[in-house]
């Protein structure tokens, strides 16, 4: 397979033999694709090596060849300078970079959520604030990844959810109504703060609802290993 | 044909070496045998000692048998500046380039989340307390111009920021014989942001 002149972002990189690079890359035609670059690291004649280049948070355009899963790298060019994510936004980044890592399969295009990766990205870059835009991109890629539930529905009966209700979440089910009492040991949602989520409405206790929710669905997700940039957020003591 | 038990296993050690595939380690394998008996020894007396003997620095984490290295050890240093860097590749590029006078700190690695390695994994700690006892005045972050660098030097700077002591970055920009058409964007626009006065 070859693939030219590919728009898409670095995720990671890390050092293979002496001077080539391992290169984590996500594009929007072909999804994540591993890929080596040889020669990354060493020292050209003119100038820097590329390895300058191979960087998360910089729009590239690669191109490369090969049938392994593993492809070689052919060409990269930079189609803007890096975004620079100042202070805790490179956290963000870091974040969503590992999401990425953990969920994607190779080679299986998510044209939608590379572009609401990029959007993300740029919203960082300018500034904004971190947080509402995490969880938005985590539902787009639990949408994306086939593992979005209805946050306005119960799961179990179909019905609406109820304003005042309270609500777990169930790996196969979705949301559904938490009975009387016996709620207090399972993580719950207020029924008003879900139905906001579902309207993209983060206003008030949804914020922190979401926070919740999205961190309990990953969770169920990710396996045993939990995600380590989260470590990062955590202030020092 | 398969080698005798012991060149086997002489041949699957060395394969741990970095960029020592199956081929090659045949290749040192058969040359220390047939031509290099007392190379060998040498050399497996050496790696056993080093093996045993070697630790990291009480300071500055850096690789020594001592308690402490010899960078640390050095009364000669400024005591009061202290440079972090990602390896002790990098102490010896610093000390090489004979313009930096202070004491360091190895963080041996980055922070990177996707490889798993956290802010416990880096010394972190330990490079808290030092600042905090040993009376440091000036912490020069010398990471990677990485985004993890990036990110490791701005977690060391928000680890620190409370203690009142001067953190400075290294400066990026253009590798000097170098031409402005062949270096990357990123570069040049660093190199223009950290711009300097004429004197």
């Amino acid at each position: 397979m070859k693939a030219t002149l590919e728009s898409g972002y670095v995720i990671h990189t890390r050092p293979w033999r002496d001077t080539s690079l391992i290169v984590e890359f996500f594009s929007r035609e072909h999804g994540r694709v591993s890929m080596v670059a040889r020669g990354a690291k060493g020292r050209r004649s003119r100038g820097g090596s590329s390895a300058a280049l191979l960087q998360p948070f910089t729009p590239l355009q690669c191109s490369w060849s090969g049938r392994s899963q593993l492809k070689n790298l052919s060409a990269c060019e930079a189609l803007a300078p890096a975004l620079s994510l100042a202070g805790e936004r490179v956290y963000s980044g870091l974040y969503m970079n590992e999401l990425l890592m953990r969920l994607l399969h190779h080679e299986d295009p998510h044209r939608v959520l590379f572009d609401h990766y990029a959007a993300v990205l740029a919203l960082l870059a300018d500034g904004a604030s971190s947080e509402i835009p995490l969880r938005r991109f985590e539902l787009v890629l639990l949408e994306e990844l086939g593992y979005g539930f209805d946050l306005a529905c119960d799961g179990l009966s179909g019905e609406a959810l109820d304003d005042q209700g309270w609500y777990h979440y169930h790996e196969e089910h979705g949301l559904v109504e938490a009975p009387p009492g016996a709620a207090e040991r399972l993580p719950r949602y207020r029924g008003h703060d879900l139905l906001s989520i579902s309207r993209g409405d983060f206003s008030g206790n949804a914020r922190q609802s979401a926070k919740r929710l999205m961190r309990q669905v990953l969770a169920a997700h990710l396996g045993d290993r939990p995600l380590k940039s989260r470590e990062l957020f955590k202030r020092p003591d | 044909m398969s080698f005798s038990p012991l060149i086997e296993q002489l041949v699957e050690s060395l394969r741990c070496l970095p960029g020592v595939g199956r081929k090659t380690a045949q290749r040192m394998a058969l040359h220390l045998l047939e031509r290099d008996r007392e190379g060998g020894v040498h050399l497996s007396s050496a790696l056993a000692e080093a093996m045993e003997g070697v630790s990291h620095c009480r300071l500055c984490r850096n690789f020594t048998e001592e308690e402490l290295c010899s960078v640390c050890a050095d009364t000669r240093r400024d005591r009061t500046t202290v440079c972090v860097v990602e390896s002790p590749a990098d102490v010896v590029a610093v000390e090489q380039s004979g313009s930096y006078r202070g004491l360091y700190f190895v963080l041996m690695g980055h922070l990177s989340p996707i490889d798993g390695i956290g802010p416990e994994d880096i010394g972190l700690d330990l490079l808290q307390q030092r600042i905090q006892r040993d009376g440091v005045s000036e912490l020069i972050l010398a990471t990677n111009p990485t985004v993890e660098g990036e990110a490791t030097a701005y977690y060391l700077s928000e680890l620190v920021r409370g203690e009142g002591i001067k953190i400075s970055r290294i400066a990026h920009g253009v590798p000097l014989g170098g031409e402005l058409e062949y270096v990357d964007g990123s570069t040049l626009a660093h190199a223009f942001s950290g711009r300097k006065p004429m004197e």
